[in-house]
């Protein structure tokens, strides 16, 4: 009985959404997105990961065994072991105390890093495929000299420019991110904007703000949440080399790039310290990177390879 | 024809948009950037002798139309620090990034083209999964962690190979290494991807009706027409190379424009920082016009479609 009333809804699902207002049907397509990519056997397990990561950065600092800037005297270079889990520095802290704060670092700065680069990402590319015309080109050969520097060496000149620090260094790294997710974004509009319903609903005396955000966003959701999420991994790379190369976060700060870049002292001796923030930054971005593919099979499948 | 004239102009478009970002970089400092670069303690004296010197007490048409003619006559400037000519100190190091970049590209193709054929004679064996994580983890590790591995791996442990500290042969093995292996994941899928499509084509199912060994088909027919997009990968990732160097260059304590930049980062010195973001643009954007160039050579459709308008 339940089977067949669930078919009927199914059958008269179109016909019911037109009666709903539009805000419903957004709300009811970013759920079905969800379960979507939870009903994905890899993507589920990506999922969890990431929840139990940002769990990690929200509770981390309170399950840390210890202060992460707090040096321990007697225990200096302490190889792993039962007091010190994962061993402590040339300063005697404690490394997993530093790598649990370090997971809030990480994940705060890779998400604004992100967001900077989505925001004006897509604002840029949705000009450009809308407006078209001299915008799209002047807007798209500003990208493309921006484009042609590697994005590491446009993160450092802007390092350059405002000075060494985690914040510049998250701004850098969002920043030289923007030219090529404009790029991306301006292609999958495009591809929107030449099919007819575009074209109807300008006729029919829809404003261009109304069919930005009602039309072209929703439509190109799923293609820019891939792109966010391998953006995201990239992020973390990114502000890590930076830190690792001290134009990011400085000392003491807890942070994954900084002790790797303390650790790299100690190779000879303490082996533990150049060995489990790379490990973590691998296996988040690992994990980052591959759901982002994940994603890319489930909502943009002609796009493989 | 038409079609390569076309790239040098939008390269040469290109490389000007650069030389305006290199030279708008130092005005985009928040507030005096004199000030910024000499710290606050400076005196008023040491602020205008700086100003003067950088040429930033002329009007900004006139700053720009000095520093393109500069530019033009080969005169990038002088280093604050060192006080020699920027130009000299990036050819100095110049060679020695070709250098580490040239044996990473080598490796790297090498390396990835042979997973890639293996990957893909074996599409969806244990190999081939393998393979392709490994792929994606070339994309997930940081370069510069790789490389601290690597040293503790082959210098600490097994006392294979020295940390570098000079510029040799046995010095340039663990970077190049590093930055080849991380190159590879990207050129290994490429080919194993290229493969397996081609290789599902009738002229594949042809050839092995006609008996030719699985070999044959492999290296005569399918990876010929696999390659040609791998060439286009191999040469961005030359290009990206670069940039990849720069921080393992870092690590490695290489000599190069890598370690040069960031040198000219920490102590602000601009017009050294103006100096290598200008030529390594330039050297990005050229090899990017010659992969090019070499695409129309590989494959002549390029040069048609591209005549048969975009």
């Amino acid at each position: 009985m339940a089977r067949l009333k669930e078919v009927t809804q199914s059958l008269h699902a179109p016909l019911m959404k037109e009666e709903k207002n539009p805000a419903l049907v957004q709300k009811k397509l970013k759920v079905s997105m969800f379960w979507k990519v939870w009903n994905h056997k890899r993507a589920k397990y990506h999922l969890i990961f990431l929840f139990l990561f940002l769990v990690m950065g929200i509770f981390g600092p309170m399950i840390a065994p210890f202060d992460p800037n707090k040096p321990f005297y007697d225990a200096l270079l302490q190889a792993p072991g039962k007091e010190h889990l994962l061993g402590t520095d040339a300063l005697g802290r404690d490394v997993l105390s530093r790598l649990l704060y370090g997971t809030r670092v990480t994940l705060t700065v890779s998400i604004l890093a992100a967001g900077i680069t989505f925001v004006a990402g897509t604002l840029l590319g949705l000009i450009s495929a809308y407006v078209g015309g001299i915008v799209d080109n002047i807007l798209m050969r500003i990208m493309d000299i921006l484009l042609a520097l590697p994005s590491i060496i446009l993160a450092l000149a802007i390092v350059a420019v405002l000075g060494p620090s985690l914040t510049n260094a998250m701004i850098a790294v969002g920043v030289s991110s923007i030219p090529s997710f404009a790029r991306l974004t301006r292609s999958a509009a495009l591809t929107i904007k030449s099919s007819g319903y575009i074209e109807a609903s300008r006729s029919i005396g829809s404003s261009h703000s109304w069919i930005i955000m009602r039309q072209f966003l929703p439509n190109i959701t799923g293609v820019l949440v891939v792109y966010t999420t391998l953006f995201i991994g990239g992020a973390i790379l990114d502000t890590a080399a930076l830190s690792f190369i001290g134009l990011g976060a400085q000392p003491p700060a807890p942070e994954w790039g900084t002790m790797l870049s303390e650790g790299k002292n100690y190779i000879y001796e303490a082996w533990w310290l150049a060995t489990f923030p790379g490990i973590a930054i691998t296996v988040v971005v690992f994990v980052i990177n591959d759901f982002g593919d994940v994603l890319r099979d489930i909502f943009d499948p002609k796009s493989v390879n | 024809m038409t079609y390569l004239l076309n790239r040098i102009f939008s390269g040469i478009i290109v490389i000007i948009g650069i030389s305006i970002f290199s030279f708008f970089l130092i005005h985009l400092i928040p507030g005096d950037p004199v000030r910024m670069l000499l710290g606050q303690n400076a005196t008023n004296e040491e602020v205008a002798r700086l100003t003067t010197y950088l040429g930033l007490d002329q009007p900004l048409m006139v700053q720009y139309k000095d520093y393109v003619v500069n530019t033009l006559q080969g005169d990038l400037g002088t280093s604050i620090k060192t006080g020699r000519p920027v130009l000299t100190e990036i050819l100095e190091r110049f060679p020695e990034t070709m250098k580490l970049a040239a044996a990473g590209i080598l490796i790297a193709t090498v390396l990835g083209i042979s997973v890639g054929v293996i990957s893909a004679q074996y599409k969806g064996s244990f190999i081939d999964k393998l393979s392709m994580t490994f792929a994606t983890l070339g994309v997930s590790i940081p370069g510069f962690w790789l490389a601290l591995v690597v040293i503790m791996l082959f210098s600490v442990k097994l006392g294979w190979l020295p940390i570098a500290q000079g510029t040799g042969i046995r010095d340039l093995i663990l970077p190049a290494m590093t930055l080849g292996v991380l190159a590879s994941t990207m050129i290994s899928r490429l080919t194993r991807n290229g493969l397996v499509e081609i290789l599902s084509n009738d002229f594949v199912r042809t050839a092995r009706a006609k008996g030719l060994a699985e070999r044959m088909i492999l290296i005569r027919h399918a990876l010929r027409n696999a390659l040609i997009p791998v060439v286009t990968v191999i040469g961005l990732q030359m290009a990206a190379l670069l940039g990849g160097t720069v921080i393992i260059e870092q690590v490695f304590n290489w000599p190069g424009l890598g370690t040069l930049a960031i040198g000219a980062i920490s102590t602000r010195d601009f017009p050294l920082i103006q100096g290598t973001i200008l030529f390594m643009g330039v050297v990005y954007v050229t090899i990017n016009i010659l992969v090019d160039f070499l695409y129309t050579v590989i494959d002549p459709r390029v040069e048609l479609s591209a005549k048969g308008g975009k």
